[in-house]
Parts: C-alpha cells; sequence; structure tokens
C-alpha cells in the first residue's frame, strides 16, 4: 500500500529554508517585464513564461517527492489535492484548493486565492493578452509529467483581470506508465 | 467644510519633476493648489541643503512645516531616494503627530506602487490601487486624534 | 511578519531565468544576456531599495549608503551581512561576502540536467563552460546592487570577482 503523505503543507513549510517573499515577487516581475521587451508579442512571453514554468517543475518535484513523502503512484485525484494543499504551501506558503471535478475525474480547477506573484501588480491595457501567473501552468505541467501524467493547463479565472481568483484548470490527458526517465540509455 | 483637512497632495521626482499630484477640494482652486506645492520645492530644497539654518533635526524623512500661508499649512517629506512629498492642509492648529503619521503611511502607498513591475522610474504614477488608497489615507487625516 | 516563500522558489526562478536567456533567448549572444539579466536585476535592486529604507533616515553620504548595502538590505536578502568592506577612499568600494548564498545553491545544481545536451562537441571545455554559466548568475546580484545605490542618488558600476570561491567580491565604481 503506497503511504498517504501529509494532508497539509504547514509542517514542511515551516521546516524549509524560507526567504523574504519581496525578493520573488520583485524578481518574477522584473522577468515578465524584460520579456515583454525583449519578446515583444504578449502571447509570445506567455508561451515563454509556461516553458520557464515547466523547466522549473521538471526539476522541483524531486524536491517536492522528497520532503512531502508523497508516494509516486498515486491517482490523479490525489495528485491534484496534494499539488493544491501539500505543493502551493511549501513552495509559496499559501494554500490552494481544488474543485470542479468532472465526472470521470479527469478535469480539476485548483483555486488560488492568495498569490505572492502578483503583489504589487496592476497589469497597464497594452497588456490585457497577459497570463502574468503563466509559469505556474508550466510548473504543474513539468512536475505531474515527472510523474507520469500528461496534462494540459490552462487559465480559467484570473484576478490581475478583475476576477475574484486565480483559477487554474488542469485536464489529465494520459497516465503513461511509469518508466525509466533515461529511455535513451543503451 | 471640514475643519481638519487635506486639501492637496503631491509626489515630486528628484528633479522636481511632478510624479503625483491630487486636490481634495469642491473648489476651483486646483491651479492654486499645484501653485502652492511648486513653491514648496524650493523650501524643500533649501531645508536640505542647509539643514543647520532651518534647524530640522538632521537628515530626518519629515522635514516638517515649510512654510504657513493665510489659508494653508504645507508640509514636506523626502525620501532616501530623494522623492518629495509635500500635504497642503486647511487645518491650521494640526498636530506634528498627525501629519508624520500621515506621511508614513502615503510613503508606504508609494512604495506599493512603484513596486508594481510595469512601472517605469521617473515616470507619472497611475495606479488606480495608489489612488484610492491615498483617497482613504487622506480622508482618514487627523481622525485619531479627534477629542 | 513579513510574507516567506521557500528559498528553492527564488533559486529555481533565477537558474531558469539565466538559462532561458543565455541558452534560448540569446543563445549566441552572451553579451546580449548579460545585459539583460542585469537589467532584471537593476530593477528589483531599485525597488527593494526603496522598501528597504522607508522607514530610516536619509543618508548623509555615499559611506553611509554602502554601509546600509552591506548590513541591513544584505541581511533582507541573504540572512546574513556582507563580510568585508574595502575601499580606497577615491570612489571604489570592494563588498565581500565569504559565502554567497547564490553561488553556494548553485553549485549543487548539475548543469547538465534537463536532458538538454545540445552541445555535441562544441570548443568551450566544460570547466569553461560552467565558469561562464556562474558569471552570467552573476549579473543579477551586480544589477540589483547598481540599482539600490543608483535609486539612493549613487551613480555607479558594479562588477564580481569570484576568484576566491565560494567567497564573493562585488566591486562597486561610483561615477563621478
Amino acid at each position: 500500500m503506497a503511504p498517504v503523505g501529509p494532508r497539509t503543507g504547514d509542517a514542511i513549510f515551516s521546516n524549509v529554508e524560507r526567504v523574504n517573499a519581496e525578493l520573488f515577487t520583485l524578481t518574477y516581475g522584473a522577468i515578465v517585464r524584460q520579456l515583454l521587451t525583449d519578446l515583444e508579442e504578449v502571447e509570445e512571453v506567455n508561451k515563454q513564461l509556461d516553458q520557464m514554468g515547466y523547466n522549473i517543475g521538471i526539476r522541483l518535484i524531486d524536491e517536492f517527492l522528497a520532503k512531502s513523502n508523497v508516494s509516486r503512484c498515486i491517482d490523479f485525484k490525489e495528485t491534484a489535492e496534494t499539488i493544491a494543499k501539500v505543493g502551493f504551501k511549501m513552495f509559496l506558503g499559501v494554500t490552494a484548493s481544488v474543485t470542479n471535478w468532472d465526472a470521470d475525474g479527469t478535469c480539476c480547477s485548483i483555486v488560488l486565492e492568495d498569490n505572492p506573484l502578483v503583489d504589487f501588480v496592476e497589469l497597464p491595457d497594452t497588456c490585457q493578452g497577459l497570463y502574468y501567473c503563466n509559469i505556474l501552468s508550466g510548473v504543474i505541467r513539468g512536475a505531474l509529467e515527472m510523474v507520469s501524467m500528461k496534462t494540459e493547463v490552462t487559465w480559467v479565472r484570473d484576478m490581475l483581470r478583475g476576477d475574484d481568483a486565480f483559477e487554474l484548470q488542469v485536464k489529465l490527458l494520459k497516465q503513461v506508465p511509469e518508466e525509466y526517465p533515461y529511455k535513451d540509455d543503451e | 467644510m471640514p475643519e481638519k483637512m487635506i486639501v492637496c497632495v503631491a509626489v515630486v521626482g528628484h528633479q522636481n519633476n511632478p510624479l503625483y499630484i491630487q486636490s481634495f477640494t469642491e473648489a476651483d482652486d486646483a491651479l492654486k493648489l499645484h501653485h502652492i506645492v511648486h513653491c514648496s520645492l524650493d523650501v524643500v530644497d533649501e531645508r536640505v541643503n542647509n539643514p543647520k539654518k532651518s534647524g530640522s533635526p538632521l537628515n530626518e524623512t519629515f522635514l516638517g512645516l515649510l512654510y504657513p500661508t493665510e489659508n494653508y499649512k504645507v508640509y514636506g517629506y523626502l525620501t532616501n531616494t530623494k522623492v518629495k512629498f509635500i500635504v497642503v492642509t486647511t487645518d491650521l492648529d494640526v498636530r506634528d503627530a498627525d501629519v508624520r503619521n500621515f506621511f508614513r503611511r502615503f510613503h508606504a502607498a508609494y512604495v506599493d506602487a512603484v513596486s508594481n513591475p510595469f512601472h517605469v522610474p521617473g515616470k507619472k504614477i497611475t495606479s488606480r490601487t495608489f489612488a484610492e488608497r491615498v483617497s482613504t489615507i487622506v480622508k482618514s487625516f487627523g481622525l485619531s486624534s479627534a477629542g | 511578519m513579513g510574507r516567506e516563500v521557500s528559498e528553492s522558489c527564488v533559486d529555481s526562478l533565477l537558474t531558469e531565468m539565466v538559462s532561458s536567456y543565455c541558452d534560448r533567448f540569446y543563445a549566441n549572444k552572451p553579451e546580449l544576456a548579460a545585459r539583460r539579466i542585469e537589467a532584471i536585476g537593476f530593477q528589483v535592486g531599485h525597488q527593494l531599495s526603496e522598501r528597504y529604507t522607508m522607514e530610516r533616515p536619509r543618508f548623509s553620504d555615499h559611506l553611509e549608503a554602502i554601509k546600509f548595502i552591506c548590513k541591513d538590505f544584505w541581511s533582507e536578502l541573504f540572512k546574513k551581512q556582507i563580510d568585508n568592506l574595502k575601499t580606497n577612499h577615491r570612489g571604489t568600494f570592494v563588498l565581500q561576502d565569504n559565502r554567497f548564498r547564490w553561488l553556494a545553491r548553485m553549485s549543487v545544481d548539475p548543469s547538465s540536467e534537463g536532458g538538454d545536451l545540445s552541445q555535441d562537441n562544441s570548443a568551450g571545455a566544460p570547466e569553461n563552460k560552467a565558469a561562464q554559466a556562474t558569471s552570467m548568475h552573476l549579473y543579477f546580484p551586480c544589477g540589483i546592487i547598481r540599482g539600490a545605490l543608483s535609486n539612493l542618488g549613487i551613480p555607479c558600476a558594479v562588477s564580481a570577482d569570484i576568484s576566491n570561491l565560494p567567497a564573493c567580491s562585488f566591486v562597486v565604481r561610483i561615477k563621478a
């Protein structure tokens, strides 16, 4: 039987090395602003933020598994709950919730009411198409891919666009059987 | 009109470029208030360049009363990043503590506004959140000390 | 009191920002990548200096501002102060951190991870690559220092010296 992971990330968060969130928030903001200058197209910035998140996600998953003692072999439903309750808390210090499950349990929403990425942020009118927090969707997609779940992650609500919360829809596309990460070896 | 009130606040950059100016009167005296703010900038420079002469404590951000006019009192504040805050009140017996408290909250609002990644340093502050916060701070001015 | 996030958030973000700029956006233009990374740091330093000087008297001279960077500012970022400050009294200051956190944490991160081994037999030796990656990471803190000082009214140039790892020295040259 797979060991059951922690139900919240509070204890883990209080034990990890933590830093001033302002540094993180302002650095992320400066990166987004610089990307807008360098890449010009808002669409391209959305894409690159997602890509950066994906790259972070595939690396962060190891730390997540190690510190949370979550088994790799849990189903999508538990996985989503664990991301929301443990993952967000452990890294960002905030808790998310999971709602809007579809009938076959392959699609849900992760809802975030408090998000340190957007402290101080106000989108200018010229950036209305920007998914400012797109790095988060990339992180989730990347991390899940490393535990063999191919997903599609899209924004449903965005507080920077006037919604009352951040909502990410996570859709399980396919769950591939566990395999060794180095497929090209020999 | 209430007795104690702030009629104008301004944020001015280090090259005396206006970053934010807002008056809070129904009367059509915006121009006059802007002129008062403008004149006060020289007093700030004078204060900062000759701290001894003006008797203000060395390097404190709060510069105190810049000058009284017949109907107004004008106070100044200078941040470490050389940004000036000016406030014009109609309250002629305003307490120093109230003004200090006002500037402290105003400064915090300013710092958050310029922490927006899309704010360009030296450009006007267009943030709606900032405008709302300032208006709240202005409305609550002096209330704590009532009575 | 203030909000906190895990340190790995910051580490991951910085690592990814540097590799995005160096390996993807400006893969063959390291000097452009460096300039962008420095610019990101500059904005952060500019904003942080505004925040961290909020409740304090104005600095009366350059030395006071530099000391503020060494003590309060550095402590906010790294939970420790700069270990050694030197100056030639002619506008150059050397701020040495004996164990610069962002380098210490980075060396743990093997650069071959991520499977992006597209450089089959490029001329650069691995050590060279590693050294270049390290120096790319340093443009960010250099930018932070320059941004902070420039917002305090001190225009300057900032470079980093890592000839003495894991110590890192930031050289601040104030522009006359």
